[in-house]
């Protein structure tokens, strides 16, 4: 009997679980479905009564003919989406690489060996996770204005690896220190501690340091604020500023909400990988 | 003295020969550089179209592309930093800030400017004028917060054409009519959470009441506190319906695209909108009041404000073939194509009855026609032009280097007025006051 | 083999300046200039109009700040945004976390689902909870004519607005917490729920002295990435309110944005910078002398 009640609990809190994920979303993307009528309506639909797939050729630039021969026009903002897809997969595949290059001897070396004034810099390093974006925006702006650097993929990946870096530095750190202690057996060995880093700590971390790598790579694909003010409306323009135009003089809801399902499409991939890796995680203090 | 003659000589000439050029080139793109295109976000796929047949037929270079966000602060920050821009849209309030801060190429550069000012309507150019120059080209002119009805609600509520508010006054008084007899929010406001909302309801309001926010030459400030004033019965009138209940919070927090929505979908009898909205609100695969989206006629006081918009060139540094392929297809898209039609100009009219700063779209057959078609009835024609001609323009807080400085800081005052439940007097007075320190700030 | 011996030799300093000097190089360009930058700016009035002109105010901007309404007001706004998202998103995040802690069929794909949220941007996070909650477009209102009620339902409003913002934000955070809370169940013996079964403890008294404990030093660090991420955040507001209605949900970055952007008074902005900075290092700090400490010697 008390099996049985708690088997409903159990089912009963994933319905939760599930509801509170996925409620959110379906009232958004079911406007992808909807025809501009349809979004009109008042009180809003609650599923879409004439589902139609016409936003999701459109925002490619594609023309979609309609059941009763309406056609219904390719977005004017397709280029836009078509290069800000590509910008956001340049600028967040490099930015994972670096951020990895750059992260994973910083958090081995605070997580693994001991040295004197180690606390301090550790510190610095996580006072960088507590600034805020439009805090360092003013500075990037001013100095992108003068530097030419504004409305660049260059100038967007080096501010966006400022959030990257040290997110990531505070996650591995933890996760370094927790694998078993194999230098010394290494440097029997003969193993150099570069070779130990290398060949051994790293292998060994590899599903941490896969979670870093995606974690650096939603961060990326996902900033919105610098992007807003660095490259919005220029070429270096990613996705979702591309986007954030379907609202406004002539509202396309069905477009925003096609390309939002698109945005999600290599984060959902990321998703699936990751949630494979992120339970074999373990992340403690990193300042001790 | 004799080398500024000379050097201004060899400026002149220069101008003269890539003027001879444009006019015997044609508008042909020739550099091979790419002209950059930005604009707000407003039916892209016929802009990306007409950039095509452009680039198409005039070998041209153009790239096409929205900016989003707060569009005023972006612009003015690309144009500070000289990024990648050519020809943008722009609002004349924004214009004159941008020509002050030399980073736009007047109109006047054109080689056939005289042919386009003559094609304008005279308070269309004054309008966009600046300093003695015209600015840019027409994008479209419209009444923004002419009051649109929805006329299924309002014959439901037992009202006919012969009830139709004359002026403010009388519309705040049919709301409460509305209200007593069942219809609780029957007004949306224009008070909207874009760079353009509230303010510019405010400044209408008091236009449309017979008042003046500033002067429209020195730009002092020239609202008054007394309770007959404009301000001062707009600022209680607005108390007044948002106390009640009558306004729906939520508009407060609506982008364009929200405000559009929300009245297409039947819900309100009144709210400003653009003039031009009456063919989105009539067309049956937007809308839910197709059919029924009306306005209320000219009676004795205007409604709205004269809302347009310019195609600016900017003055970034470019080599000269460069700068005249941007006046090039400036040219083409904002006056007259290879065959001397106003092709963009036309075709707006034709898609969305935005009307146009020039004579020779306004007044052709075809804009008749198309203005009967997009009108819920024959007699919206007469309303549409009436309303239209009597539209005023905010000369003295649009034509002003700190224009948008000020929108944006009215945006925020008017909008903590009315939740706070702000004194009257005193928020017109920091109105007097904010407009006199923008003058000292710009020496004016 | 020399010169491997030769690099074993190196001490731990010398080792830890070689890997971690190039980086250390690299984040200070990266972060702490445009921190020095910033503390240039909120010393200075600066002004791009009409060419480009910075003059030295010394701390006049910081006084300013200090004495401004509309800061006093956003602060408040931050703070209460703040405690909200933060505790939603914790007990969101561990129920998540117990729920996908059970075994089950397609545990993969639910896990795949559960984690979608984190996935979408803070634009995309805005606009989603911007047609939920809004009387126009909103839930609320489509299940209330559903059921026969025929009014709006609006909770974009001057009363509801930051509880709003922060359910959405706490949507968007809570599988972050999920999956690393979800590490730690992992690791708790299940003999420990055997013994607690042999001890007829209730669930309750398990939960608490065999689920609890584990988690209890995780949970103390999401407290603060989430307080700090909590802060910090820009865009999903700007999204879905705007700060609005009005000024009801102006939090200190939006603000920042605003003095900053579209007023363009960026030694002002710059000096409100630092005080969020401050508050955002102080409540962590706060945070971990209050809790962290002892959690950390607990372990």
């Amino acid at each position: 009997m008390s099996i049985r009640l708690s088997t409903i609990w159990s089912w009963l809190a994933l319905a939760v679980v599930l509801i509170w994920t996925l409620l959110p979303l379906y009232w958004f993307l079911k406007n992808s479905l909807l025809t501009p009528d349809e979004i009109a309506r008042f009180p809003p639909p609650l599923y879409p009564l004439e589902p139609t797939p016409a936003a999701f050729f459109n925002i490619f630039g594609l023309d979609y003919e309609m059941a009763d021969g309406i056609v219904r026009r390719g977005s004017g903002q397709a280029n836009q989406i078509i290069r800000g897809l590509g910008n956001s997969l340049i600028v967040s595949a490099v930015v994972t690489v670096v951020t990895l290059f750059v992260v994973l001897p910083l958090a081995y070396v605070f997580a693994r060996l001991d040295f004197p004034h180690k606390n301090k810099l550790l510190f610095a390093i996580l006072l960088a996770v507590a600034l805020p974006p439009v805090s360092t925006l003013i500075p990037f702006y001013a100095m992108y204005v003068r530097l030419g650097l504004s409305g660049t993929l260059v100038g967007l990946i080096i501010v966006t690896l400022t959030i990257t870096i040290p997110f990531v530095t505070w996650m591995l750190i933890g996760y370094f220190r927790n694998l078993p202690q194999v230098e010394r057996l290494a440097r029997i060995d003969g193993f150099s501690r570069f070779e130990t880093f290398l060949k051994i700590i790293v292998p060994q971390g590899r599903s941490g340091v896969a979670v870093a790598a995606v974690i650096a790579f939603l961060f990326s694909w996902n900033e919105y604020t610098y992007a807003l003010m660095l490259v919005n409306g220029t070429t270096a323009n990613t996705l979702p500023t591309a986007i954030s135009g379907f609202l406004f003089q002539h509202p396309e809801p069905s477009h925003l909400a096609a390309a939002v399902a698109l945005t999600m499409v290599p984060p959902a991939l990321v998703a699936f990988f990751l949630q494979r890796h992120i339970a074999e995680m373990n992340l403690v203090d990193p300042v001790r | 003295m004799k080398l500024r003659v000379t050097a201004m000589a060899v400026t002149g000439a220069l101008m003269l020969m890539s003027g001879a050029a444009l006019a015997e080139g044609g508008l042909e793109a020739q550099s091979g550089e790419t002209v950059f295109f930005r604009g707000w976000q407003y039916k892209t796929d016929i802009v990306q179209d007409n950039v095509d047949r452009y680039n198409n037929e005039q070998g041209g270079n153009v790239d096409y592309a929205t900016v989003t966000g707060d569009y005023p602060a972006i612009m003015e920050q690309n144009l500070m930093a000289g990024a990648e821009l050519d020809v943008l849209y722009a609002n004349p309030s924004q214009a004159g800030r941008y020509f002050d801060g030399g980073w736009i190429m007047p109109a006047e550069a054109l080689p056939n400017i005289d042919a386009i000012k003559a094609d304008m309507y005279p308070n269309i150019l004054d309008a966009w004028s600046y300093k003695g120059q015209l600015l840019g080209l027409s994008y479209f002119v419209s009444t923004r917060g002419v009051m649109h009805v929805n006329l299924k609600k309002y014959y439901e509520l037992g009202y006919s054409d012969a009830d139709f508010p004359a002026d403010w006054d009388a519309l705040y008084d049919q709301l409460y009519e509305m209200r007593d007899k069942g219809l609780d929010q029957p007004f949306l406001p224009h008070w909207i959470n874009e760079w353009y909302g509230i303010s510019w309801a405010f400044d209408f309001e008091v236009m449309n009441r017979g008042g003046q926010v500033a002067h429209p030459d020195t730009h002092e400030p020239l609202l008054t506190t007394d309770a007959d004033g404009a301000a001062y019965k707009t600022l209680e009138d607005w108390k007044r319906i948002w106390n009640d209940g009558l306004v729906p919070e939520e508009v407060l927090t609506y982008n364009e695209s929200s405000y559009i929505d929300a009245y297409a979908s039947g819900r309100y009898v009144f709210s400003p909108q653009q003039l031009y909205d009456l063919e989105t609100f009539n067309r049956e695969d937007r809308s839910q009041i197709a059919g029924h989206a009306s306005l209320l006629p000219y009676q004795g006081q205007s409604w709205g404000l004269l809302d347009s918009a310019v195609y600016l060139m900017t003055s970034r540094e470019r080599s000269d073939g460069h700068t005249d392929d941007v006046k090039r297809f400036a040219s083409w898209y904002g006056y007259q194509d290879q065959t001397g039609n106003v092709f963009v100009g036309n075709r707006w009219m034709q898609e969305s009855m935005l009307f146009s700063g020039y004579k020779s779209v306004m007044e052709s057959e075809a804009a008749a026609e198309r203005m009967k078609s997009a009108l819920a009835r024959e007699q919206d024609i007469q309303a549409v032009l009436g309303v239209y001609a009597a539209t005023p323009y905010p000369k003295g807080i649009w034509s002003v280097v700190w224009a948008e400085e000020f929108n944006s800081w009215l945006k925020e005052t008017l909008q903590e007025f009315v939740q706070d439940d702000g004194d009257i007097v005193e928020t017109i007075e920091a109105i007097n006051e904010e407009i006199a320190d923008l003058n000292k700030k710009y020496g004016l | 083999m020399r010169a491997a011996q030769r690099t074993a030799e190196l001490s731990n300093l010398q080792f830890s300046l070689l890997l971690a000097l190039p980086v250390l190089v690299f984040l200070l360009l990266v972060v702490a200039y445009p921190l020095g930058y910033a503390l240039w700016m909120s010393l200075h009035e600066i002004s791009f109009f009409g060419g480009y002109k910075a003059v030295f105010v010394g701390v006049e901007h910081f006084a300013d700040v200090i004495g401004d309404r509309k800061f006093k007001k956003s602060l408040w706004v931050t703070v209460r945004f703040t405690l909200e998202s933060v505790a939603l998103a914790m007990v969101a995040g561990l129920l998540i976390a117990l729920v996908l802690n059970r075994k089950m069929r397609f545990a993969g794909l639910v896990r795949t689902i559960v984690i979608l949220p984190w996935c979408i941007s803070l634009y995309g996070t805005g606009v989603i909870f911007s047609y939920l909650a809004k009387g126009q477009t909103g839930i609320g209102t489509a299940i209330a004519y559903a059921l026969g009620i025929e009014e709006a339902v609006n909770v974009v409003n001057k009363q509801w607005v930051i509880e709003v913002l922060a359910v959405g934000n706490a949507w968007n955070m809570a599988p972050l917490v999920a999956f690393f809370l979800l590490a730690n169940l992992k690791t708790i013996p299940s003999r420990l729920y055997d013994l607690a079964a042999i001890d007829r403890m209730s669930r309750l008294e398990t939960f608490l002295n065999v689920t609890l404990p584990p988690l209890r030093f995780t949970l103390f660090v999401f407290t603060c990435i989430t307080t700090v991420l909590s802060m910090k955040l820009f865009d999903f507001i700007f999204v879905l309110s705007g700060g609005g209605p009005g000024t009801a949900s102006a939090t200190l970055t939006y603000r920042i944005y605003k003095e900053s952007f579209k007023d363009l008074d960026l030694g002002y902005g710059a000096a409100m910078s630092f005080m969020l900075l401050a508050l955002i290092l102080g409540t962590t700090l706060i945070l971990y002398g209050l809790w962290g400490r002892r959690e950390a010697r607990s372990i």
